[in-house]
């Protein structure tokens, strides 16, 4: 079957600067593509040159082998969502919808369908600058899916959302793959997709750095998760863990992550050898981790990446950028 | 073409920015009419012996020219069918919408050749409203100081169709130059400095720039004068009609050009 969206040698140079740089991958119909890197890593430059919007400096990109310009009806093809903020402030959520439908030749009942379908329809005739920043995005997502299209390209879609939004997101998300739409969706935070995707492709600096499914991301990235243990010992729980053929990362001034363990198995292990323990946690991040490793994220400057002070992640074994 | 005549013609109409230039052009349209009024009523009788030129008559807008420049009264507002045109294309970029219509029309040319004809029907509809409400205004009003509605009614069909012409044309101009000046403030700016000051400024120094402005092709175009124009230094109305065409395509085609490969970011 041919992938709904082949990404070909696509380059884009602003002056000296290689935005995108010979970036080529696939997106499959009936799945969730996560489109990861870090802020600057030419994601929203990629979209907006499969859109036609920005014009490549050489390479393609195409759906079912037909550029974005050439699609008859392309909005009943592709649908969009670029940004939370392209709306006339003074012009109704309705009237911007009708609009968007008239121009597609779609039937007003579709305005009707997916104002239901966001959760918009009380609202409907509200200004659209009098909106939250959650229902603007459910408008751009309203307006992306009003052709019905079998391909979504999503940007940054939780950027700004709060905890229910960025739940409400993912819902809907799985709900459109479950169509068996195509989707593609770019975000600065694996783990704001983690439980939604199921390929990535990872970029950075404008390069491709990986395309693979989310399971082989994980089971690359160490197979069974790790268990995090805060503890003042640490050379002896080092040495415990040693007599058991077992390693310790150390991740922070007084905290280990024993990859692969289990709590039941490090539990009595811990017990055993009568180590003080302050806090015994399963590793969340490890996916994340790999991601930062592999995106090479500079001390974070904008507070949302890195959490804590440790030193950044060791690279994980087997995997090279 | 149509679909995209119609999208853009709701969002022109349910945004503010075009209604409130349309009632600006209705407010100046209902002083032209006072002032027309006030400073042609009657005619002017020749004087006798030393003493000055005296006004004879009803003291109301009578003479066919006279009734005519009062029929034509909202001809002065066509700059604002050119706002208006302006804002048809400078809206979009200022509030990004322009990326939900290039991904509605991703071959630009055809957006902005939509645009173009909504912009022009607009302006005709601005100038056929307008003419509307002067008829009805100057006419109620010529009945009550003893004029004759009917005689303003019979000058109607003779300045009309220049009116609806030149305001059509201009709106096209208007989308012409937002096209190319998508910046909406810049665009207002330079529209108005031009028809404001550097325009007269322009026909002030440079001998027989008059029928070759803009201007001076709407006035030629109008015709308000019934084939006079050439007393003015101007084009004959179909000569002045082709050169503001022109100068629309001119600018709606550098714009295209430069809409066309810009990047939207």
């Amino acid at each position: 079957m041919n992938p709904a969206i082949e990404v070909r040698s696509l380059a884009k140079h602003f002056g000296h600067v290689r935005a995108v740089d010979d970036l080529s991958f696939d997106v499959a119909e009936g799945r969730v593509t996560g489109f990861l890197g870090p802020n600057g890593s030419g994601k929203t430059t990629t979209l907006r040159m499969l859109l036609g919007l920005v014009a490549p400096s050489s390479g393609s990109a195409t759906f079912g082998g037909v550029p974005y310009r050439d699609l008859d009806r392309p909005l009943c093809h592709v649908g969009a969502v670029l940004e939370a903020t392209s709306f006339h402030p003074t012009r109704r959520a309705a009237d911007h919808l009708r609009s968007v439908a008239i121009a597609a030749r779609l039937p007003a009942s579709r305005v009707r369908a997916v104002l239901e379908l966001v959760g918009l329809s009380d609202v409907a005739r509200r200004r659209v600058g009098t909106f939250s920043l959650g229902m603007r995005q459910r408008l751009e997502l309203a307006t992306a899916v009003l052709g019905d299209p079998r391909v979504l390209i999503l940007d940054e879609p939780a950027n700004g959302l709060d905890p229910q939004g960025i739940q409400w997101l993912r819902t809907f998300i799985r709900y459109q793959a479950s169509l068996g739409r195509a989707i593609l969706v770019s975000s600065h935070l694996l783990s704001e997709m983690e439980e939604t995707v199921d390929d990535v492709v990872i970029v950075s600096e404008g390069r491709l750095v990986l395309q693979t499914t989310l399971a082989d991301l994980a089971s690359t990235a160490g197979g069974a998760p790790g268990m995090r243990v805060r503890t003042p010992e640490l050379a002896r729980l080092s040495a415990v863990l040693a007599g058991y053929g077992v390693a310790a990362r150390q991740v922070g001034v007084d905290e280990v992550v024993v990859d692969g363990a289990t709590p039941e198995w490090l539990g009595p292990v811990l017990a055993q050898a009568q180590i003080v323990v302050y806090e015994l946690t399963r590793q969340q991040n490890r996916l994340e981790e790999v991601f930062l490793g592999l995106t090479h994220v500079p001390p974070s400057v904008h507070g949302a990446t890195s959490p804590s002070p440790s030193p950044s992640p060791s690279p994980s074994p087997g995997l090279t950028s | 073409m149509t679909a995209l005549v119609r999208a853009e013609w709701l969002k022109l109409r349910t945004t503010a920015a075009p209604w409130v230039l349309a009632g600006l052009a209705a407010v100046v349209t209902a002083l032209l009419v006072v002032v027309i009024f006030r400073t042609q009523g009657g005619t002017v009788a020749p004087s006798s012996g030393n003493g000055p030129p005296t006004f004879v008559g009803s003291g109301v807008p009578q003479t066919a020219q006279q009734l005519r420049n009062l029929a034509a009264s909202c001809y002065e507002c066509d700059l604002f069918a050119l706002l208006i045109g302006v804002v048809c294309v400078t809206a979009d970029f200022r509030h990004k919408t322009v990326t939900a219509a290039f991904l509605a029309s991703p071959r630009r040319w055809r957006l902005i050749g939509a645009k173009l004809l909504t912009a022009a029907l607009v302006g005709a509809a601005l100038a056929v409203a307008l003419l509307a409400g002067t008829l009805l205004g100057g006419g109620l009003a010529l009945d009550a100081e003893g004029g004759s509605f009917a005689a303003l009614a019979r000058q109607v069909p003779a300045v009309a169709p220049g009116v609806v012409l030149v305001f059509a044309l201009f709106a096209v101009l208007g989308v012409g130059v937002g096209s190319l000046l998508t910046n909406q403030v810049a665009a207002i700016i330079v529209s108005l400095g031009w028809f404001l000051v550097l325009e007269g400024i322009l026909i002030a120094l440079v001998h027989g720039a008059a029928r070759w402005v803009p201007s001076g092709a709407a006035e030629a175009a109008a015709d308000v004068t019934r084939g006079q124009g050439h007393l003015y230094g101007l084009f004959t109305w179909w000569q002045g009609a082709l050169l503001l065409l022109l100068y629309g395509a001119v600018f709606a085609a550098a714009g295209s050009a430069v809409v066309a490969r810009r990047d939207v970011t």
